[in-house]
């Protein structure tokens, strides 16, 4: 579904990405993990737009998607999540939402002025798309949320606001930057929970940034770690703990001498 | 109705009686005005209606885009003079092309909605009686040239930051003006001189200003509600986050500055009319400036807010003459004096609600004991002998008018409204956005409990 | 390669202008080397004045991201301030009792950039020079250079007084809030113009040597004009250097250089971030005065207040653009850019013929070239990208 084929990137004399080729089918929950300033986030800048790469190619569904703009990425069918949350904060809940299908809407604002039936039936479609996504976190932001701005959500419904928001672009590949941040134990079960059943219910192929391993451990089928903008390993997670590369990378030369495990020690890095 | 369930199934059928019934009432109120025989009052509103469609069109780009926009005035100018120069009479015509100082081309004074008409083989609209319609053809041009330039100067918006992008129309907003008294533009502008005899009976009516008012409140506000609305405030609230939904930035900043342009051209071209002429000298920074106080004093990106605003811009403008004569001096230093001492009262009453230490702020003191003794001194008449002479207040209206910025900006920066607009449900105290107890209930054993399975998608939302 | 790119393209300009030049002289023999020496001095004289408003413009977007909108309007009532201290000194002693607590006041906010200077020396000044110019204002009539000074330390405190009352509350709101702020107090000091000065174009014509004639010979063609396109530049010289040993050599100058880079940690590192944006105010208020009174000088008279402030501000706004905004050299490099931009142009494209030139067009210059800089390379020529990260 995603090929990425030796892309590079530097930030003027930083080197943040080195000829990394990645593959995601269809179906996937790809989990990339790696030390703070890895090149994660960069990777999924890249992925959707927010940077061009230097060099390499990124193909999605056969098309090549490096140096479109992040709203053609959108078109399509890539969406994300970001790390530090971006919502439109002084908007509802649905109206964030909404928001995220208008580049799917096929009128022009003049019909949307007259309300045309055409606009209306898309408007009406628009609404049911926002609540089936929206309903995918359970009542927490079915209630009288919906109406509520942003601003005024916990820190938690705001992440679960803009998954829903990524979802609802119509987009089949998910990019989630860090989908638990700041959320308690029990919200991590239930957002791990939320992304099994976005794909199993939802259809979605999900990749997704991580520093929580019980997290990655749970639902990724595909474990990818980044060190210094390069691939260290690709596995599955058991596969991939115990590489020595990775350990070192995480934990140090002196730990893997020691042989930690890092299943046991990087729950929370 | 999508978007604001709100009401109960009735709701909608209430919220359509009000509408009318508020309509209704709005006419009625017009046609008092109309009828009171005040030829003042009539112009006030009038005035009210064009600067209303200049403030609501500039809080398409500056509230609900969020691009600080300062070129409005230039967009005016150019509808204004398309309107002008388009429906000016025959017999200005021939003075102009006569007048060894007026240097209209000849082209230019072909520019004319009746000789078009006249050529179309449609002379019953080049009647006296049909003015009103060459008139709607005029201002649609002088909008859709402001359209076109509103497109141009909305494309540095595509790569500039907010601040540089504010200097950039300003910049517009002057060259224009500048720019309409050079030797190639005054073929068409008239230079300094600009047109006289304008039909002013548009400019100056109620029924037509208040018209032109209704669509394009109704235009914007459905604009606004509708997706591309919310696209709109997509961008002013994230463009990178709009970017990553889809939204194309582009595009949709350019929209809005075509669609504020040209209600703006329109507002342009009936404040000509107002005034009866078209001159350089209509199209000052001061025009925007006002537009920018009413938008904020109302509640910047709130239809309604622009509205409220207007009302308080014109009434000071049209009623602040008093503030303008001359008085002696003595008066002025007990007029500043007590608002000295009422501004540090307030100051004082502000840091003390906000428990601010210390709430005797010096400045606040100071500007209190420098007030208080400056008008106790003049009411004394110790001053009086040298302070016999008059001043005239050149100016008070828009010192009063920037003071009131600066305290909104500081002290109250959303606003009257905010965002919000206007809703029925005010008035019938149904707010949707206070949760029921069973929600409140709801939500709290959701924090104890665990997740459900998804939740049918009619339960909420519909109307 | 990519280096060399600059140079070959002023290199090309320069070539183009001798090419129009020696065509110019070849239709008519009035466009000779005195007719362009004439107007390179002007566009000089001119270009430091702008260089002296931008510096202004620059300081503050610097220290606190803001465009001061009013700066225009300080330069305005500089002028003014001057006007009154040379036409209407010597004053009363109520009024210059006043008048020099304010010089005074400014005076001593200028001191304190010298921390190598004892609290008691600093105070000690500051009392010596309120006596002396309370009473050198209640008994002499001033000159240009008296005025010029006084207006200087008068405008500064305006400067810090606006940061005071307007900015200092918003610190930390968004930037539109900010700008909406700035253009309040620009159209506050408008009106009140109109209200305490007067509403039509003034006079300004203080007894000076300066505004008397100069000829001088090149190349056996005679060159006239003022000694003011002597002065204008030397005095921009001289403050520019002065301002660049204060910002660079003392200790508030670091300061003031810590805050432009980051505020905050400015703040954390034991800063007093807010004395800081009052001193970058009042020196860039006092560049504008100055440059007030030379511009006044420079062309006889001063405009209404309405209108005064504004093109020299928003022409010294592009300046600084041009330059590079947050930059000091960027500043100056930009306003003699423009200067040149303006006079020397429009020298070049001279009424000639039925081609009527393009004198009428030459405001527009300025906005032009700041639009394609801000297009094309929106750091300027020297500057920094100050754009904010993703």
């Amino acid at each position: 579904m995603l090929r990425i084929e030796a892309i590079n990137k530097a930030f003027g004399g930083l080197q943040a990405i080195t000829q990394l080729s990645l593959q995601v089918s269809e179906g996937e929950i790809v989990s990339v993990i790696g030390p703070n300033g890895a090149g994660k986030t960069t990777l999924f800048n890249l992925i959707t737009g927010v940077y061009r790469p230097d060099s390499g190619e990124i193909l999605f569904e056969g098309k090549r998607i490096s140096g479109l703009k992040p709203n053609q990425i959108v078109d399509l069918g890539v969406a994300r999540t970001f790390q530090n949350l971006r919502l439109f904060n002084n908007l509802s809940v649905l109206q964030n939402v909404l928001i995220a299908q208008h580049h799917r809407l096929r009128t022009t604002w003049f019909s949307s002025v007259l309300r045309t039936p055409g606009y209306m039936r898309q408007e009406r479609e628009m609404h049911e798309v926002a609540l089936e996504k929206l309903s995918f976190f359970g009542p927490r932001l079915m209630s009288f949320r919906l109406e509520q701005p942003v601003e005024v959500l916990s820190y938690a419904n705001r992440r679960r606001t803009e998954m829903a928001r990524a979802m609802a672009t119509g987009a089949r590949l998910l990019l989630l930057d860090e989908p638990s941040a700041g959320m308690n134990p029990r919200e991590t079960t239930e957002i791990t929970d939320i992304i099994r059943r976005m794909r199993d219910d939802g259809g979605y192929t999900i990749m997704l940034v991580e520093h929580k391993m019980s997290l990655v451990k749970d639902i990724s089928d595909r474990v990818v770690v980044l060190d210094y903008g390069q691939k260290l390993a690709e596995g599955s997670y058991a596969d991939v703990v115990n590489e020595p590369a990775v350990i070192e990378a995480y934990l140090g030369k002196r730990a893997q001498e020691q042989g930690a495990q890092l299943a046991d020690e990087a729950v929370d890095l | 109705m999508v978007g604001t369930p709100k009401f109960g199934p009735r709701g909608v059928m209430l919220r359509r009686l009000l509408n009318v019934a508020a309509v209704i009432a709005l006419v009625v109120l017009l046609f008092f005005v109309q009828s009171s025989g005040s030829v003042k009052l009539g112009q006030v509103f009038a005035l009210f209606a064009i600067w209303g469609i200049a403030t609501v069109s500039l809080n398409l780009i500056n509230g609900v885009t969020g691009i600080l926009s300062l070129g409005h005035h230039g967009f005016m100018l150019i509808g204004g003079y398309v309107t002008g120069l388009l429906m000016l009479p025959e017999s200005a015509r021939d003075n102009l092309a006569f007048s060894a100082r007026n240097s209209l081309s000849d082209f230019a004074i072909g520019l004319s909605v009746e000789r078009w008409m006249n050529a179309l083989g449609l002379e019953f609209l080049a009647t006296p009686e049909t003015l009103g319609v060459r008139f709607v053809v005029a201002l649609i041009l002088g909008g859709l040239l402001a359209a076109v330039f509103g497109l141009i100067v909305g494309f540095p918006s595509l790569r500039l930051r907010g601040d540089y992008l504010a200097v950039v129309t300003f910049a517009f907003g002057e060259v224009i003006r500048l720019l309409a008294s050079t030797p190639i533009m005054a073929s068409y502008t008239n230079g300094a001189l600009g047109f006289a005899g304008v039909p002013s009976g548009f400019g100056k009516s109620v029924w037509w200003t208040f018209g032109a008012l209704a669509i394009t409140v109704f235009v914007l506000a459905r604009l606004k509600k509708g997706s591309y609305g919310r696209a709109l405030q997509g961008v002013r609230e994230d463009e990178v986050a709009a970017e990553a939904m889809g939204v194309n930035i582009a595009y949709h900043k350019l929209l809005a500055f075509v669609i504020s342009a040209f209600f703006a051209g329109v507002a342009g071209g009936l404040w000509v009319s107002w005034v009866g002429t078209a001159r350089l000298d209509l199209f000052l920074f001061t025009l925007t400036f006002y537009f920018l106080v009413a938008i904020s004093v109302g509640g910047t990106g709130s239809i309604t807010g622009a509205l409220i605003g207007t009302v308080l811009v014109v009434w000071v403008r049209q009623y602040g003459d008093p503030l303008e004569q001359a008085y002696p001096l003595s008066t002025w230093l007990v007029a500043g004096g007590v608002v000295l001492v009422v501004a540090a009262l307030l100051g004082w009453l502000y840091r003390r609600g906000r428990r601010m230490q210390p709430a005797a702020h010096p400045i606040v003191v100071g500007a209190g004991v420098v007030g208080g003794l400056a008008a106790l001194l003049a009411l004394l008449g110790v001053f009086d002998a040298q302070l016999s002479s008059t001043w005239q207040g050149f100016g008070m209206r828009a010192i009063a008018l920037s003071v009131l910025l600066v305290v909104i900006m500081i002290f109250k920066p959303a606003g009257i409204m905010g965002r919000r607009e206007f809703e029925w449900t005010w008035l019938l105290r149904d707010r949707a956005e206070v949760p029921t107890d069973e929600e409140r209930g709801q939500d709290a054993w959701l924090n104890k409990g665990q997740v459900e399975g998804p939740v049918p998608a009619t339960e909420a939302g519909e109307e | 390669m990519r280096r060399s790119v600059p140079y070959l393209i002023g290199a090309g300009v320069l070539v183009l202008i001798a090419w129009r030049m020696l065509y110019l002289y070849s239709v008519n023999e009035a466009f000779n080397g005195a007719f362009f020496v004439g107007a390179a001095v002007r566009s000089l004289q001119l270009g430091s004045l702008y260089a002296l408003i931008a510096l202004g413009y620059t300081m503050v977007y610097g220290i606190i991201r803001l465009i001061n909108f009013a700066h225009g309007e300080v330069f305005m009532v500089g002028a003014f301030v001057a006007f009154f201290l040379f036409s209407g000194t010597p004053y009363a002693w109520p009024v210059a009792l006043v008048l020099a607590a304010v010089i005074a006041y400014g005076f001593l906010h200028f001191l304190g950039f010298f921390r190598v200077l004892g609290r008691p020396i600093v105070l000690g000044a500051a009392l010596l020079a309120f006596a002396t110019v309370a009473v050198a204002l209640a008994s002499v009539r001033f000159g240009w250079l008296g005025a010029m000074v006084g207006s200087m330390f008068v405008t500064g405190v305006l400067g810090m007084m606006i940061d005071r009352v307007a900015y200092k509350p918003l610190r930390g709101a968004p930037r539109n809030s900010m700008l909406i702020t700035a253009i309040a107090v620009s159209f506050f000091l408008q009106n009140f113009g109109i209200l305490a000065f007067t509403n039509r174009q003034t006079p300004f014509r203080p007894p000076s040597f300066f505004t008397g004639g100069l000829r001088f010979e090149i190349a056996g063609q005679t060159v006239f004009s003022t000694w003011m396109v002597v002065l204008v530049p030397a005095v921009t010289l001289l403050l520019v250097a002065v301002l660049t040993t204060l910002v660079t050599r003392t200790r508030l100058g670091r300061a003031m250089r810590a805050t432009s880079q980051d505020a905050e940690t400015a703040r954390m590192m034991g800063v007093d971030v807010d004395k800081v944006i009052a001193s970058t105010f009042l020196l860039g208020s006092m560049l504008a005065a100055a440059a007030a009174v030379m511009w006044g000088m420079s062309f006889g008279s001063i405009n209404q207040p309405a209108i005064f402030g504004i093109l020299p501000g928003i022409k010294a706004f592009a300046a600084a653009v041009i330059g590079g905004i947050g930059s000091l050299p960027g500043a100056v490099i930009g306003g003699v850019l423009l200067g040149f931009l303006e006079n020397f142009l429009t020298a070049l494209f001279p009424r000639v013929g039925s081609f009527t030139g393009i004198t009428e067009y030459k405001d527009t210059f300025a906005f032009l070239a700041m639009i394609l800089i801000l297009l094309l390379r929106p750091s300027g020529i020297v500057g920094e990208d100050l754009s904010e990260k993703v």
